[in-house]
């Protein structure tokens, strides 16, 4: 999805950077189209947050550079929770079809496989939604959460014998967070086991961000993220013929039969919904899940207490994602000219909804940088804020994060996390590469 | 009597309401939310009002 929005000028070999003075933070100094910043440990990040949210609620930077794409005029980073709500809940003045994902406007072979239903607007937008949407209710998650249970049950058990196998250690993204949603999202909608490694390889290629561990060729990103795309697509070419031929109760098969208005979706909304489906349902459990084990293994007395009262899954999980908030951003663009809480816009101008920093905004949250499962309200946008893109998968996710973390508490207590990861270098996603965890029960 | 009132353009299943009161909300395999019954009390009144800000489309409101 985050095809272009991201990668940087910076090569391969990342410079070790500088720890920044947070005492003496220089906005001018800063660059958020600059990859590296994305690399800066979160306490860094959420500290030029802050500074942004006081004294420059709508600062502006230039587009980043993404080698073979026009630079667009630049956009406006968005840190207050009010400002980020109204823009979010007026989607008629600050729309999504100039593209959501993507900080340049995408050349056209891109959007043919990332211009989703995150990249439209009503009444397309909730035409294509309301298709899925059925499969999305409480109710018909709540027959998922049975097979949920079983396919944590089976990646834990998994996990365990790896690490009994070998010395001990598993990588809790590639062992746990990983290959939960992956298995949940592709049983969902019907993917053979034998497709599901080129899904997530595709995957975590498309929303690399660029990161040059993922991108080899750093001066060609986009032909990576295409050649991602295209190899998606090709598998959905495959399932839907099969689909249409003998349909199935999966996802897949609501795409290429259903009618909206009277009318067959078009080959190329099928081909970008459904990758965004697949992406989607990957990327951003995985994170939730990764980096709530890693807060989880920084606030022990947070887990402790967890682990003895699932009467705080509820609340739990909501921190979870708040703390997290897998999606860094989306874009949108104002359709008029208008002032919004003092600031003058016109058509034309992109901002950049940075929910990682309106979920800190201390208007909002008491005590926005202290982790609490027992935070009551939080109304985060780690979801999305109000408004028609508020995310499809928004129950899956909970309960996905809920049954993933009250099954670590019960089948793996021993897990003791013995790094602090490595961060994608994406400014779009809260990632981790790999977090380093020990099974002290282990041999 | 207040109630509640559902803006089906605007509803797109997201379920938030469904989550936060259960008893007065379920989406519906339609893929949009149905209210289950009238509001009781204040309690009921309650609920409705966090669902009513809760949702993320906007699509319920209170009548009276």
């Amino acid at each position: 999805m985050d095809a272009v929005a991201v990668p940087g000028s910076s090569g391969p070999a990342a410079p070790q950077v500088e720890p920044l003075d947070l005492d003496h933070l220089d906005l001018d100094q800063l660059d958020l189209s600059d990859r590296d910043f994305w690399g800066r440990p979160p306490v860094e990040r959420h500290a030029v947050f802050d500074l942004l949210r006081r004294e420059r609620p709508f600062a502006f930077y230039e587009d980043p550079e993404v080698p073979m794409l026009e630079p667009g005029p630049g956009y406006y980073v968005v840190t207050r929770f009010a400002d980020l709500e109204a823009i979010s809940s007026q989607p008629a003045i600050f729309c999504s079809g100039k593209g959501a994902v993507s900080i340049p406007d995408l050349p056209a072979d891109l959007s043919e496989f990332y211009g989703s239903m995150i990249s439209m607007d009503d009444p397309r937008h909730a035409k294509i939604r309301r298709l899925v949407s059925k499969t999305f209710t409480p109710r018909m998650l709540e027959r998922v959460v049975d097979s949920v249970r079983a396919i944590v049950d089976d990646v834990l058990a998994a996990a365990r014998a790896k690490a009994e196998a070998g010395d001990g250690t598993i990588d809790v993204v590639s062992d746990i967070a990983a290959p939960i949603p992956l298995r949940v999202i592709c049983d969902m909608m019907g993917i053979p086991e034998a497709d599901r490694a080129m899904v997530l390889r595709e995957s975590n290629i498309i929303l690399s961000g660029g990161d040059p561990e993922l991108i080899e060729n750093q001066d060609d990103p986009l032909t990576a993220v295409l050649e991602a795309g295209i190899a998606m697509g090709a598998l959905m070419e495959r399932l839907a013929a099969e689909r249409v031929e003998n349909p199935r109760d999966d996802l897949t098969t609501a795409l290429v039969t259903t009618e909206v208005d009277g009318e067959r979706l078009t080959h190329q909304e099928i081909a970008s919904f459904f990758i965004l489906l697949l992406v989607a349902g990957n990327e951003t459990t995985r994170t939730a899940i990764s980096q709530g084990v890693l807060a989880l293994s920084r606030y022990p007395e947070q887990r402790a207490a967890w682990a003895a009262d699932p009467g705080l899954d509820r609340t739990a999980v909501e921190e979870i994602v708040r703390w997290a908030s897998p999606i860094t951003w989306m874009r949108r663009t104002a359709t008029q000219d208008g002032d919004l809480h003092g600031h003058h816009y016109s058509a034309g101008d992109k901002f950049l909804l940075f929910y990682a920093a309106a979920n800190r905004d201390p208007e909002v949250f008491d005590d926005p940088h202290v982790f609490d499962l027992a935070r009551d309200p939080n109304p985060h946008v780690g979801f999305g804020a109000k408004g028609p893109h508020f995310c499809l998968g928004a129950h899956l996710a909970r309960r996905e994060i809920a049954v993933t973390f009250r099954a670590l508490f019960d089948q793996m207590p021993d897990l003791d996390v013995t790094g602090e990861g490595d961060r994608l270098r994406s400014s779009f996603v809260n990632g981790l590469k790999r977090l380093p965890a020990r099974l002290t029960g282990a041999r | 009597m207040t109630r509640v009132h559902v803006d089906l353009e605007r509803c797109v299943g997201s379920g938030s309401c469904e989550m936060l009161a259960p008893d007065l909300f379920e989406v519906g395999d339609e893929g949009v939310v149905r209210v289950l019954r009238p509001l009781g009390g204040d309690d009921d009144l309650a609920l409705a009002q966090d669902a009513v800000s809760g949702c993320p489309t906007q699509a319920l409101s209170l009548v009276d």
